[in-house]
């Protein structure tokens, strides 16, 4: 009983009831939305997605932002991909990418971490400089003709028709959100994030597990780029914009706090579910993908206001009754005098 | 006191050292970057980041940061367009609309993160999101499709941004400097300037002094939405065509302008004459790169984007502690 409770009060739980609830308005709509091949379409398709907002989750848990996995993505995916054509191994090539994508974290978190620089600031910076690398790395061509047992591995289903790859990133969250709340090391991240000077005084490396934080950030932003390489089967010189503000949507959608020290790595993988289904919720809902844009930008505006609002009413209702206790504490001295 | 206005004066007699580096550099190597002509008529090509820079100072002056401006840019645009070519209206009707519609964009925006307390990032990451969709939507009205754009504006519309000024200086500087003036005074010679001043350096103390905190940021974020509407007045009478996505992609020189111009980005600190100087440093890197050195113009967020990082690194560098003592080592040597 006391485990039910605690899971329906859970942050995560209140956007999967989002998430259900949407796809069962949708399926009023257009009953056609809810057969099982389409929701599993849902979940696949957030496959790319999903990583970018477990690796940007990271980087909120420690109350940062990192706006630079869009052109990380996009710069990895032109790699790893050109790699490939070229007749790489796979180790080889995934290898190269998943060191870029390290790489790039290890720079972003140094300056943010060791240097002390806004994070936006820094990673708006990265983000212009990587957007560039990409036109001088590919010459603003395409990435084509990728082999074709790579794209095809895309699309290879493991069990009712979920994909290997989605299976393999959800397993792997699991893994990774246990870690995060079982272990030690794990639970840094929201330490930090929650209260960065009292971490410090408690003994957690603050600026290692920053530089951490944007690693991992790093780290996923290339596993995703290897499956959008995978999944799309070429890479344009613009592939990947504007997916960090999606991933940063996706992370508050799945309950994240941006003030840091709040969530879980479930709750971002959930937010992209619904992120990633929006523009296909529009088309089953008889609307133009056009407002894909608006709905998204009114989601992400609603949440983080009514999530404001929330926490401003809960920290008064607590001062309230600290006040009230500490009033009726001295009243009744008084009393006794 | 006095050491400090000496050195905040030398940031900009800095960034004008660079101006004129930047003529000197691109002038040698390609003699044509300094005809009046060709210069002056560059300026069309990076206006907007000029206008929308020197207001987005305000809102990061407040402690803020405003990355909602580029989509209103293209929102004005087909507010112009849809308005006046589908709705029947009068052009000046159109754009006073349009410049009504985003400053109530940029209150929207400034309410929630004025009154609701949500951080002034997230808020405009979603208004980036929400304002590029209402331009979408409004260009959903139109007969015209949306990849052509809206054209063949009436002359009385196209000459604000044709005129020149004896025939050599352009309509957009001498708005440029109209706005500078008007920023310049709003700033740093009234009581609402320094009470932006004094909300960046600590808010509550500023409540506490009688300062409409609330009010005073949503106000900033309404001016940098109004400028971001100028922009876009200016682009689509330039262009001749009004579409939804001007301006995209201007984020990142509009911040960049705001941060090398010497304002804090964590508030507090910033000048209307510094981020004037640097959106005009930006500009001209923009612009002298593909004509003097063959850039290509796909490759001009590489040069920004390094610009922005080497001002926060070498700013974070030189203010840590250990870097001072090394600096005041040196001078006792």
């Amino acid at each position: 009983m006391n485990y039910i409770k605690k899971l329906t009060k859970a942050r995560e739980a209140s956007s999967l009831f989002f998430l259900i609830f949407l796809f069962v308005i949708v399926g009023c709509i257009n009953t056609s939305f809810l057969t099982a091949s389409n929701i599993v379409a849902c979940f696949n398709d957030s496959v790319v997605f999903t990583l970018l907002a477990v690796g940007m989750a990271f980087v909120i848990f420690i109350g940062e932002i990192d706006v630079s996995v869009g052109a990380n993505l996009g710069f990895t995916a032109s790699v790893v991909g050109s790699l490939l054509r070229d007749g790489h191994s796979l180790v080889f090539s995934f290898g190269a990418g998943i060191l870029i994508g390290a790489l790039i974290g290890l720079i972003n978190g140094w300056g943010v971490a060791v240097l002390n620089i806004p994070s936006l600031i820094f990673t708006l910076g990265t983000n212009g400089v990587l957007r560039g690398l990409i036109y001088v790395y590919t010459d603003g061509a395409w990435v084509e003709n990728l082999p074709a047992a790579f794209t095809a591995f895309a699309s290879r289903p493991l069990a009712g028709g979920v994909t290997v790859y989605y299976s393999v990133s959800i397993a792997a969250i699991i893994v990774i959100h246990i870690l995060l709340t079982r272990t030690k090391k794990g639970k840094y991240f929201i330490a930090v994030g929650d209260n960065a000077g009292g971490a410090t005084l408690v003994g957690i490396p603050t600026g290692r597990t920053k530089i951490a934080a944007y690693v991992l950030c790093g780290v996923f932003a290339a596993l995703a780029s290897i499956l959008y390489a995978s999944r799309i089967g070429f890479i344009t010189a613009i592939a990947g914009n504007g997916y960090e503000m999606k991933a940063i949507a996706a992370c508050v959608i799945g309950g994240i706090s941006l003030s840091g020290g709040l969530g879980s790595v479930i709750g971002a993988s959930v937010g992209a579910v619904i992120m990633s289904s929006v523009s296909r919720i529009l088309v089953f809902m008889g609307f133009s993908s056009d407002y894909d844009n608006t709905i998204t930008g009114i989601m992400l505006i609603t949440i983080v206001v009514l999530d404001a609002l929330m926490q401003r009413h809960a920290a008064e209702r607590i001062r309230r009754e600290r006040l009230l206790a500490r009033s009726s504490k001295m009243s009744e001295e008084k009393e006794g005098n | 006191m006095n050491k400090r206005k000496t050195a905040f004066l030398n940031w900009e007699t800095f960034l004008l050292g660079i101006l004129v580096m930047e003529f000197v550099v691109f002038g040698v190597k390609n003699s044509k970057f300094l005809m009046p002509r060709v210069l002056l008529a560059s300026v069309n090509d990076f206006i907007a980041i000029c206008f929308i820079a020197l207001f987005v100072t305000f809102v990061m002056i407040t402690g803020g940061i405003d990355i909602q401006a580029a989509s209103i840019v293209g929102l004005t645009s087909i507010i112009i367009g849809v308005g006046w070519q589908d709705g029947g209206m009068n052009i000046w009707l159109a754009a006073a609309l349009a410049v009504a519609a985003a400053a109530v964009c940029g209150a929207l925006s400034g309410f929630f993160i004025a009154y609701c307390g949500v951080q002034a990032m997230v808020v405009t990451l979603g208004g980036s999101f929400l304002y590029a969709g209402f331009a979408l939507l409004v260009s959903n009205f139109s007969a015209t499709e949306a990849y052509q754009g809206i054209s063949g504006f009436p002359d009385s519309f196209k000459v604000i941004s044709k005129f020149k000024l004896f025939d050599v200086i352009p309509s957009q500087l001498l708005v440029f400097l109209v706005l500078i003036v008007i920023a310049y005074i709003l700033l740093h010679k009234t009581k609402y300037g320094r009470s932006i001043f004094l909300v960046g350096i600590n808010q509550e103390a500023a409540e506490y002094s009688g300062v409409n905190t609330r009010l005073v940021i949503l106000s900033t974020y309404v001016l940098s939405a109004v400028s971001a509407a100028l922009a876009g007045i200016m682009l689509t009478s330039y262009l001749g065509t009004a579409k939804s996505d001007l301006g995209a992609n201007l984020t990142l020189n509009i911040i960049t302008a705001v941060v090398l111009g010497g304002t804090l980005s964590t508030g507090g600190k910033g000048s209307v004459l510094g981020t004037a100087l640097a959106s005009l440093v930006i500009g001209i890197l923009r612009f002298g790169l593909p004509l003097c050195f063959k850039v290509n113009t796909q490759y001009l967020d590489i040069p920004v984007g390094i610009l922005l990082l080497v001002v926060v690194i070498g700013r974070a560098v030189v203010s840590r502690p250990g870097t001072l003592a090394f600096l005041h080592k040196l001078k006792r040597r």
